[in-house]
């Protein structure tokens, strides 16, 4: 039969269909369980533990974002009352010191699906303006709330306590950084996974399809409003257990915890690393800590290139730093991935010193702006000069003119190189 | 028998405008129904109001004898009601695949369930492997829907339309925009997937309309003038008065 014959192609296809594919997984399991001996020293683990905590935020973000089109204003409400439910368990005493420490972040994701329930009952009925406004609203309210009831959020001070007496878990009692590494490596592993899974269920199919036509699911029997409800408590119980995550890391929660800033940030991270693919926001949660502790050492205006790096995303990279990466995904099955190495090193590297090279300027308007008086000297670039003379806004002037010059002259070749790397051989006009 | 869907006095008023005037229709079951009129007759309204799309003014529609008032379309669905739409309602960023696979969750029973792997389920795959082979798009089923060409995404629609397993069918000009080689596609598959089931559809094609329909109804200003075999509508002096004239003649 001819319809037998059409439909073997798909087979293949269709026996790939397995729930997990492994071998990214263990490479990532792998790696969290060595990067401790790799990068040894205590503030390499603090980083590494704040971008655990955050990959699994903005993973549990995207599940409204990427998979289920709700933009959300106020989401770090849902991680931060987890935390600070689960530092109220740990100055619980007598219950915490009966509990392991590691089962902690299962109270922390109830606390914070509970309200993800309570707030999503009226908040999902419609997606769009609708929902990010509520968002917003809700996000301000308990935000203020924690200077108002001050014996859950503790007020301006916070609430903090003390990880090491909850039960002893098999021997350990999470006095090192390096043990409640561990704890967060395991919990971001897990948390990981259910979330990739959960966007194979029926559940998570149908968050793509409301998604992407309301209306249409509405037609296919699903009620869109339920739907949105589930992903968004669905959410909400992740982000409780990033909350809980980041009470045992820095057993202190504060209003900071709540506010629209960490919201803000939270939706920043996930569009920088793309919200149409599942790691997406694993990405950008690691560029994003990254710039956050490495650049913030160097430069007090890291936001400010953050914002750049942000504005320059949404606007040319609408797919995110994921979705960079998987522009290339054609010309590689194409086998023609590396004729675009030199024409990127023609443009990139051209724009990169000019990036410098502006950067250098605006460092240098800060230092002759906010500099004490009489403070004329500041290094840059492990170079030292007096910011009030010519020479060194010349040379940065160059520089930049320079590099994005060099930059627009070979932009020209590099778009034709890309056309053709994505063009089949034989196949070009 | 009952009939599969009624229509009771049906009324619907947007503001003081009056778009359904009244309309009392009865359908039987694996009727091949089609309702034709001129622009503007109120055509689309009907199917919004029978769908759940818009709440009606007046009047009463049963489907199985069950009244609809109130009920939302997912409900509406769950009885047993699939519709296409005018203007082409897919999902345009999921491959085809996908598209047919996410119309047949419900009726699988999946529900809202979030603790089984879509993926593992032999039956979904199987089922929607079964559909895309029935509106001829197995070549294409791992391509974005909404780089489809507009025939493809047209049937792709009614392959969603039916992928359910609903019993009752309405098809919302299937045909519309299309060329004469696809219209003749789309009616062959019209038939073939629709076979034993209640359909009714609105389409401006005359071709489409004799060739596919038993029973015709034509509505002019919010009412129905006339009902009956292609035949009888034919021949029907208000109607051609009202509407058709010349275009009956052309077939």
């Amino acid at each position: 039969m001819s319809d037998q014959q059409a439909r073997k192609p798909a087979q293949p296809l269709q026996a790939g269909s397995i729930a997990l594919p492994m071998i990214p997984w263990g490479i990532a399991a792998v790696l969290l369980c060595i990067l401790p001996f790799i990068f040894t020293n205590n503030s390499a683990i603090t980083i590494m533990n704040q971008m655990a905590i955050t990959i699994i935020f903005a993973l549990a973000y995207n599940m409204l974002l990427g998979q289920g089109g709700m933009l959300s204003f106020g989401h770090a409400v849902y991680a931060g009352v987890g935390g600070f439910a689960c530092m109220h368990i740990i100055n619980s005493g007598d219950f915490f010191s009966g509990l392991p420490l590691p089962v902690l972040p299962i109270f922390g994701g109830l606390v914070g699906m509970w309200l993800a329930i309570i707030v999503g009952a009226f908040s999902t009925r419609k997606a769009g303006t609708v929902f990010a406004m509520i968002s917003l609203g809700v996000g301000e309210l308990i935000a203020a709330c924690s200077v108002i009831i001050v014996v859950f959020f503790g007020g301006e001070e916070g609430v903090s306590g003390d990880r090491t007496y909850g039960l002893p878990f098999f021997g350990v009692e999470f006095l090192q950084q390096i043990e409640v590494y561990y704890l967060i490596a395991f919990w971001l592993m897990l948390s990981a996974i259910l979330m990739y899974l959960y966007s194979r269920t029926p559940m998570g199919r149908m968050a793509n399809a409301v998604r992407d036509n309301p209306e249409r699911a509405e037609f296919l029997g699903y009620s869109a409003r339920w739907v949105r409800f589930y992903s968004f408590v669905a959410s909400g119980f992740f982000a409780g257990i990033a909350g809980a995550l980041f009470a045992i890391n820095y057993e202190i929660l504060t209003e900071e915890n709540l506010n629209t800033t960490q919201s803000g940030i939270i939706l920043l991270v996930t569009f920088l690393g793309g919200v149409g693919f599942f790691f997406g926001p694993i990405l950008g949660a690691i560029v994003f800590t990254l710039v956050q502790t490495v650049l913030s050492l160097q430069t007090e205006l890291w936001g400010f290139y953050l914002g750049i790096i942000f504005v320059a995303t949404v606007m040319f990279f609408p797919g995110g730093l994921a979705g960079l990466i998987m522009m290339h995904v054609p010309a590689l099955r194409l086998g023609k991935l590396g004729r675009l190495g030199v024409p990127y090193l023609k443009t990139l590297l051209p724009a990169a010193i000019g990036a410098l090279g502006a950067a250098a300027l605006v460092e240098m308007i800060f230092h002759v702006r906010h500099a004490p008086n009489g403070d004329q000297e500041m290094t840059l670039f492990w170079t030292t000069f007096d910011s009030h003379t010519i020479l060194p806004w010349g040379i940065a002037t160059l520089v930049t003119v320079v590099g994005f010059g060099i930059m627009r002259a070979t932009a020209p070749a590099l778009v034709e190189a890309w056309n053709e790397a994505n063009t089949p051989d034989g196949m070009s006009e | 028998m009952t009939a599969a869907l009624e229509l009771d006095g049906l009324k619907k008023s947007f503001g003081k405008t009056e778009i359904i005037r009244g309309v009392d229709l009865s359908i039987g079951t694996g009727e091949r129904h089609a309702i034709i009129g001129p622009n503007g007759a109120g055509k689309s309204t009907l199917f919004n109001l029978i769908t759940g799309r818009f709440a009606q003014s007046g009047g009463a529609i049963r489907l199985h004898g069950t009244d609809l008032a109130g009920k939302a379309p997912f409900e509406i669905n769950r009885m047993g009601l699939s519709r296409s739409f005018q203007i082409t309602n897919i999902f345009p960023k999921m491959t085809v695949f996908e598209n047919v696979r996410c119309s047949l969750l419900w009726a699988m029973g999946y529900r809202y369930n979030f603790w089984s792997m879509v993926g593992r389920s032999r039956a979904l795959t199987d089922g929607a492997d079964e559909i895309l082979e029935q509106i001829n798009l197995t070549a294409r089923r791992d391509l974005p829907a909404g780089v489809l060409s507009y025939a493809e995404q047209r049937a792709l629609e009614i392959g969603i339309t039916i992928a359910g397993g609903a019993d009752v069918i309405m098809l919302d000009e299937p045909t519309a925009g299309m060329s004469h080689s696809e219209t003749d596609y789309i009616v062959d598959l019209i038939r073939t997937v629709t076979e034993g089931k209640t359909l009714i559809m609105v389409e401006h094609d005359m071709g489409v309309v004799f060739g596919l329909a038993d029973q015709i109804s034509v509505l002019v200003y919010g009412e129905i003038i006339a009902t009956g075999t292609p035949e009888n509508v034919r021949a029907n002096a208000r109607v051609q008065e009202a509407y058709l004239g010349t275009a009956l003649e052309d077939h």
